[in-house]
């Protein structure tokens, strides 16, 4: 049998829990989307709201920071390959999000959403990896210079870099549960367009606030699939490091 | 040896039986959610109820005067607002909220034989704003029967029916549209 080092029995022993317990939270999380009916936007009552449709900008966009592309929210990460002694692994270095309010329309209304705070869950748009002999776009170059970050070492060759970006750009299909509560930037009344006046935001009480480019089935599955591998995988994990460990100290 | 496979067992037990309280936990906590979401969305359809019966009166008082062969569609609009303000349950609310929507509708259908009452903004304006409640009452009447729908079947599938009875829980029932309140009117001119 090949030894593994106690650190990693350990950590597999801990993590192992962790992971049991967390495929419990996934689960409540399931539960609570499958219980919640999906309204319709002319119609959505204050408190928690399950909604579906398309984004329409409210007041302009934002561009996305490495393809330069038009959107309400964008998050992105920068990762480099580092080697230390035999290891080499890739550490993120830089990690950022910005996002602006907009509105999500489906066949009745549309209302306003202010993403911050959300836990944002879209597909990757963009990705680049940048080395030896391979630049990254002008795009790029310039938000590592505004950032003090540079892609070259300091001999002057290519880092092994990874560069990735994920948006929400207008017409995008999401899936919003989130609390609609008051528009705190207007005053009641003052409201142009009864569309400002109720704003799906994080709720007072942190409430769950979460927004998926999948639609309803596809964060079920995927949900599904976290919690019963984080319980029984996290289980199994446990036992099996338990074993192990068990064995190591002579007691099986 | 002994005591690690004692170990073994004690950890599995632990896990499961964690597993075990969790997953209750969660089942009692969902039902007790799913039935609180009933009434809430029952609470957003009385709103709207009550904001339409209010302007009634206003709807009633603009056509009086110009809909004078119709005084018995207005005789049952203001009895179904009668018997609305009167209902105490949700199903007598329900019933009168049918009989509302269907003297509504045939009210709004006879106007068009009325070309002056056509031309009067103050009732286009309450049209619009009734009709504008309408909407959004059949939405929240589709999301309640949605809420009671998830609900029933949680009740009724295992293993959550276990702890429904453990807490008494029984079915829920839907928002009906009365047969009457489907049917299309007709207008003759």
């Amino acid at each position: 049998m090949i030894p593994i080092h106690p650190v990693y029995l350990i950590a597999g022993f801990g993590g192992g829990i962790f992971l049991f317990i967390k495929g419990f939270f996934w689960l409540k999380k399931k539960r609570l989307i499958e219980n919640i009916p999906t309204s319709k936007i002319r119609s959505i009552a204050m408190g928690l709201v399950e909604v579906y449709g398309e984004v329409v900008p409210w007041k302009g966009v934002l561009k996305s920071p490495f393809s330069n592309k038009e959107c309400v929210y964008y998050k992105f990460s920068i990762q480099e390959h580092r080697r230390t002694g035999k290891h080499s692994s890739w550490v993120t270095v830089k990690t950022g999000e910005a996002g602006m309010r907009f509105y999500l329309k489906d066949n009745t209304d549309k209302v306003l959403v202010d993403p911050t705070e959300a836990d944002v869950n879209v597909s990757q748009d963009y990705a680049f990896s940048s080395g030896f002999g391979k630049d990254p776009p002008l795009a790029i170059k310039q938000f590592l210079k505004v950032n003090n970050m540079n892609f070259e070492s300091f001999l002057g060759l290519n880092k092994q870099m990874k560069y990735h970006e994920y948006f929400i750009a207008p017409k995008d299909k999401l899936y919003i549960l989130g609390t609609a509560d008051d528009n705190p930037f207007v005053k009641d009344g003052n409201s142009i367009k009864n569309a400002e006046d109720i704003m799906i935001q994080k709720g007072k009480n942190k409430e769950i606030y979460m927004i998926s480019d999948k639609d309803e089935k596809g964060i079920l599955r995927s949900l599904t699939w976290k919690a019963f591998g984080g319980i029984f995988g996290g289980a199994v994990l446990t036992i099996g490091s338990l074993i192990i460990i068990l064995i190591d100290l002579k007691l099986l | 040896m002994a005591i690690g496979i004692w170990i073994i067992v004690l950890v599995v037990l632990g896990l499961f039986g964690i597993g075990i309280v969790s997953y209750v936990i969660s089942i009692f906590n969902g039902l007790i959610r799913l039935k609180n979401d009933i009434k809430k969305s029952w609470a957003n359809i009385d709103v709207l109820l009550t904001q339409r019966a209010d302007e009634l009166p206003k709807l009633i008082a603009s056509v009086k005067g110009y809909m004078k062969h119709e005084s018995k569609t207005l005789t049952e609009l203001t009895k179904a607002r009668t018997a609305f303000l009167n209902a105490k349950t949700m199903p007598e609310k329900a019933a009168a909220d049918n009989m509302i929507s269907g003297t509504l509708k045939t009210l709004f259908a006879v106007s068009e034989n009325y070309p002056n009452l056509k031309a009067n903004e103050n009732f286009m304006q309450l049209q619009t704003r009734i009709s504008g409640i309408e909407n959004e009452l059949a939405d929240r009447r589709e999301f309640y029967n949605d809420s009671v729908n998830n609900y029933n079947i949680r009740i009724q599938s295992f293993p959550d029916l276990v702890v429904a009875r453990m807490l008494a829980y029984t079915e829920e029932q839907m928002f009906k549209a009365t047969e009457e309140g489907k049917k299309d009117v007709k207008v003759e001119f």
